[in-house]
């Protein structure tokens, strides 16, 4: 085998690890499903504005809000959460068919996580970000919850327990953060906009 | 055995990424798109997807960013499939690394694109409305079972053999896939959220008081 084949090899792989190629890789995947029927010329355009404006963490900012604002709401909230979301005009569907709310109170910090893959409610929070799916995230989570909500600059006071929900099976989980002192009589809008994607998996506070 | 079955508990990791974007570039919101285009038409579910990663080299697990997993994976999937030739996506690719700004060709179904949206207001509940009579009711102490290894579970390595008490038993029965192997989940069945103490998961941690909840199958349990 000569030095110029090495090279040529070595190149090769770099060039099959890099984001120019997995970028063209996409675009031919698009390209012959398009051309193959598969597909839409604007389903992928559709899809992205979908997750940016319709089923996204706003959705469960909202209920947050609503659920600070109104116990009764709240209360039914932790009941059934599909039925709930409705009265907000929120849809369930994908990722969410069974969703299930748990509240954070002095003493009891939620903390949600999926060891196995990265199951998300997705009706309330859109997708799930980069550190959900961290297999670091997901190995430490379980056995070491205060290490891993230090990495995030959350720390809990010494008296709180964690509950962790592991999502394996149908449920998927949603977290209804403290709601922060000094924050009587703000509006819902002015609430929601308190509420992380992270506070609504346990991994962040809200904080005004 | 698979790591990937058992991550949970791991130590000497490091930090956690917390990189709180969806998508680190722009390849990623379009492969997620082609991806829930499969979804909605029916081409393949999550269980296809996660026994793919399953089945990956650990390491390779470990290095390579979620998408990137996921490329190799769609990949690999459409062209054992035979929904796309491996040829044609070579020469595709080529083209596109030479021609990085050409457009998309203007071909297609628009068709698609209502029945991705439809899909994911209408999901695809696991839930199947079946006569079932569950092995356990609340308050039940159980064990979960050491299942044989197998090309996909739903089970986390880390609760194997340990025990907990059953908090609910959800109403009715779940399908998880009929398509894929499993360890037992192939049948509808009952599911019940499970309690466990995290220091009967791992003696060696501080006592806090800390629970943890997972979501089990029946095959994976019995009595204790």
């Amino acid at each position: 085998m000569s030095d110029d084949h090495d090279h040529d090899h070595e190149h090769h792989h770099h060039l099959r690890e890099s984001e120019t190629y997995y970028a063209a890789r996409t675009k031919a995947l698009e390209s012959l499903f398009r051309e193959k029927g598969l597909i839409g010329t604007d389903t992928v355009d559709r899809v992205i504005n979908f997750f940016e404006h319709e089923m996204g963490p706003f959705n469960g900012a909202k209920v947050v809000a609503k659920a600070w604002t109104d116990p009764a709401f709240k209360e039914r909230l932790l009941a059934d959460a599909n039925k709930a979301i409705a009265e907000l005009g929120m849809r369930d569907g994908i990722e969410g068919e069974n969703l299930k709310v748990v509240e954070n109170v002095p003493g009891t910090h939620n903390v949600v996580c999926c060891t196995l893959c990265s199951c998300w409610p997705w009706p309330l929070l859109g997708l799930p970000p980069y550190w959900f799916k961290d297999p670091v995230f997901r190995a430490r989570v379980v056995r070491e919850p205060r290490g891993v909500l230090s990495d995030f600059g959350v720390t809990l006071p010494d008296e709180s327990k964690i509950e962790i929900w592991d999502s394996s099976a149908q449920v998927r989980y949603f977290v209804i953060p403290e709601r922060p002192a000094g924050t009587d009589g703000w509006s819902e809008e002015k609430l929601a906009a308190l509420v992380s994607t992270e506070a609504m998996q346990g991994l962040g506070l809200a904080t005004a | 055995m698979k790591i990937q079955h058992y991550l949970g508990g791991i130590e000497n990791l490091g930090p956690v990424n917390v990189e709180k974007r969806v998508f680190v570039e722009p390849w990623e919101a379009q492969l997620f798109a082609v991806h829930t285009t499969m979804m909605g038409t029916g081409i393949w579910a999550w269980p296809d997807l996660r026994v793919l990663a399953e089945s990956m080299n650990p390491l390779d697990y470990f290095k390579y960013r979620y998408y990137i997993k996921w490329l190799g994976g769609m990949c690999k999937f459409l062209i054992s499939k035979n929904y796309i030739s491996e040829k044609e996506l070579e020469a595709k690719t080529k083209y596109y690394l030479e021609h990085p700004d050409a457009a998309q060709p203007n071909a297609g179904d628009n068709d698609v694109t209502a029945k991705v949206i439809d899909y994911f207001y209408t999901g695809a509940n696991p839930y199947r409305d079946v006569a079932v009579d569950p092995l356990f009711k609340a308050g039940d102490t159980v064990r979960v079972k050491d299942m044989p290894p197998a090309a996909h579970t739903r089970l986390p390595g880390y609760l194997r053999n340990r025990i907990g008490v059953v908090e609910t038993v959800y109403k009715g029965a779940y399908l998880y896939a009929d398509n894929v192997p499993t360890d037992g989940i192939c049948t509808a069945q009952p599911v019940y959220l499970v309690k466990f103490k995290t220091r009967d998961l791992w003696d060696d941690i501080p006592d806090k008081g800390d629970v943890l909840y997972n979501d089990c199958f029946e095959a994976y349990l019995e009595a204790a």
